[in-house]
C-alpha cells in the first residue's frame, strides 16, 4: 500500500499528466490529422446502426407532419384545382376553336400539308476504319428504308447525314467533321450561312452576310434545302473569337447512344428545270470500257488493263 | 468540505448495511454525471439535422464538468473527465483534442477553486464560467486556423461559447435537482 504522502503526490500529478496527455492529442491531430480521422469514423461506423434507430422515429414524425398538412390542405388544394380545371377547360376551348379557324384557313388557302417524316432509331457502335474522322456507324438492323442524305439527331438536336447505308448499319457523317458542310439559318438575324465541321467540339460558320454578322447566343437552326428540311435544331452562336462565330452544337457529340434518323421524303421536292438551263452531261460510269485512242500504233494494247504483247 | 456532504442529516450513527447491490447503486449514482456526458455526445452525434448539434456537446459538456468538479468532485475525477472527454472527441469533427484540453483546463480550475466558487453566487460563478467558456472556444478556432493556414469566421466559435454560456443555467438547475436525488450516492 502507498503511503499517505505518496497517495497525495499521485493525486496532484493526475491532472498535469492528463493535460500533457490531451496536449500531445492536439500535436497529434496537427501532424496527422488522418489518423484522428480514421478513429472517429470507426466509432461512427460501429454507431451507424445505432443511428438509425435513433433518426428513425424523426423521420417518421416528419412523414406524419407531411401527411398531416397535406390532409388540412385538402380543401384548399381542391379549391386551387377546381379553379385551375376551369381555366384550362377555358384554354381548351380557345384552342380547338383556334384549330378549327386553323383547319379552315389552311383548307380556303390550299395548304399542302407537310410530309410526316418517318424514322429509325439505332443505337450507336463507333465507325473506326472509315474515310471520315467524325463519323459513326448506326446499328439500325435488317429491313430498313434509310437513305443516303437523311438526317441524324438525338434527343436535342441535329447529328449530322446519312452519307452510306450498308444492310444492317448506316454511316453518318458528324457535323463536327472536317467533309460536313451544311446550310443553316440564324435564327435571330435570319442570315444564312453554312456551318463547316473542323474537327473540333464546335464547327464553324462560314459565308454569313457580311452586313448581317452572326450575334451571339443567337440560334442556329437548318435552312430548309435540297434533303435538309428547314427549321431542326442545330446549336447556338459562339464567338470563340473575334470574328470567328462557331456553332455550340444542342447534340451532344461526344457521348452518343442512340440516335434517331429521319426520312424527310424530298424526292418530289426536286426543282424543275429552268428553261435554258445547260444539263451538265453526266460522266459514263465506267470510263475506262471503250477502246483506248492511239491503239493503231503498234505495240500498243486496244483495251484498258492488261494489254496483249 | 462544504458541498460534499450536503446531507448532513444522512451521516448519523446508523448507516445503512453495505450490500453488492447498495455499491452498485452508489457507484452509479456518482457515475451519473459522466455518464450525462457521454450520452449526451453520442446522442447529439446522430444526423438529426438539429442546427447546433455539435456545439451543444461541446456546451454540456463543459457545464457539465464545470459543476461537479466543485459541487461534488468525487462524483467527477480528473480521470472521469479525461475518459468523458475522450468519448466527445471520438463523437466529434472538430480539431482532436481542444475539447479534451479545455475540459481538463476547465476541471483544473473548479476543482481548485470549489471552496472559492461554492461560496460565490450563481451570477458570479456563470461570470467566471462564460470567460472560460469564451477562452476554450476561442482557443478551438485558434486551432482550426492553425490546421487551415488561414484566418477564418469566428462566428461559429462565437455561436458555441454563446450556447454553453446559454444552456449553463438551465444545465444547472436540473444538476442541482440531481445532486439531492437521482446523483446523490448518499441516498443509495
Amino acid at each position: 500500500m502507498l503511503s499517505i504522502h505518496a497517495r497525495q503526490v499521485l493525486a496532484k500529478a493526475v491532472l498535469p499528466i492528463l493535460i500533457l496527455l490531451a496536449v500531445g492529442l492536439v500535436l497529434l491531430g496537427l501532424v496527422r490529422r488522418p489518423a484522428v480521422d480514421g478513429v472517429r469514423l470507426m466509432a461512427t461506423d460501429f454507431m451507424a446502426p445505432a443511428y438509425h434507430g435513433l433518426v428513425w422515429p424523426q423521420e417518421r414524425a416528419k412523414v406524419w407532419l407531411t401527411d398531416l398538412r397535406g390532409a388540412t390542405d385538402l380543401a384548399k388544394e381542391n379549391a386551387r384545382l377546381r379553379e385551375e380545371n376551369r381555366a384550362l377547360r377555358h384554354w381548351y376551348d380557345v384552342a380547338v376553336a383556334l384549330a378549327a379557324e386553323n383547319g379552315r384557313l389552311k383548307k380556303s388557302l390550299h395548304w399542302i400539308p407537310e410530309t410526316v417524316p418517318q424514322y429509325v432509331t439505332g443505337r450507336v457502335t463507333r465507325d473506326d476504319g472509315g474515310p471520315y474522322s467524325r463519323a459513326v456507324l448506326l446499328d439500325v438492323g435488317s429491313g430498313h428504308d434509310v437513305r443516303i442524305g437523311d438526317v441524324a439527331l438525338d434527343a436535342a438536336g441535329l447529328l449530322g447525314r446519312v452519307t452510306e447505308v450498308g444492310p444492317h448499319t448506316v454511316r453518318v457523317l458528324m457535323i463536327n467533321d472536317d467533309a460536313s458542310r451544311i446550310p443553316v439559318t440564324l435564327a435571330t438575324s435570319h442570315g444564312d450561312a453554312i456551318m463547316a465541321g473542323d474537327d473540333t467540339a464546335s464547327p464553324r460558320l462560314i459565308f454569313y452576310p457580311q452586313d448581317h454578322h452572326p450575334v451571339e447566343g443567337e440560334r442556329v437552326e437548318t435552312r430548309g434545302q435540297s434533303t435538309m428540311p428547314a427549321g431542326l435544331p442545330v446549336g447556338t452562336v459562339h464567338y470563340s473569337a473575334p470574328n470567328r462565330p462557331v456553332v455550340v452544337p444542342d447534340a451532344d457529340l461526344d457521348r452518343l447512344d442512340i440516335v434517331r434518323v429521319f426520312d424527310y421524303g424530298d424526292d418530289d421536292s426536286q426543282a424543275p428545270d429552268a428553261p435554258g438551263r445547260v444539263r451538265v452531261k453526266k460522266l459514263p460510269q465506267n470510263p475506262m470500257t471503250g477502246p483506248l485512242p492511239f491503239s493503231w500504233l503498234p505495240n500498243f494494247p486496244n483495251m484498258p488493263g492488261r494489254g496483249e504483247q | 468540505m462544504v458541498a460534499e456532504n450536503s446531507t448532513p442529516h444522512l451521516h448519523s450513527a446508523v448507516e445503512p448495511k453495505q450490500t453488492f447491490r447498495r455499491a452498485l447503486d452508489m457507484a452509479a449514482r456518482a457515475a451519473m454525471p459522466s455518464l450525462f456526458i457521454m450520452f449526451s455526445a453520442i446522442l447529439l452525434s446522430a444526423p438529426f439535422g438539429i442546427p447546433g448539434q455539435a456545439q451543444l456537446q461541446f456546451g454540456i459538456a463543459m457545464c457539465t464538468v464545470w459543476f461537479w468538479a466543485y459541487s461534488r468532485p468525487r462524483s467527477m475525477p480528473a480521470l472521469a473527465v479525461f475518459l468523458c472527454g475522450l468519448v466527445v472527441e471520438i463523437f466529434s469533427f472538430g480539431p482532436p483534442g481542444t475539447v479534451l484540453l479545455s475540459l481538463l483546463v476547465i476541471y483544473g480550475v473548479s476543482h481548485h477553486w470549489r471552496y472559492g466558487l461554492s461560496r460565490l453566487g450563481f451570477i458570479a460563478g456563470w461570470l467566471i464560467f462564460s470567460i472560460l467558456a469564451v477562452l476554450a472556444s476561442f482557443f478551438q478556432w485558434a486551432l482550426v486556423c492553425l490546421h487551415a493556414v488561414a484566418l477564418l469566421s469566428p462566428v461559429p466559435g462565437l455561436f458555441q461559447a454563446a450556447l454553453t454560456i446559454g444552456i449553463y443555467p438551465s444545465l444547472t438547475a436540473l444538476f442541482v435537482w440531481g445532486r439531492r436525488t437521482f446523483a446523490n450516492p448518499d441516498q443509495a
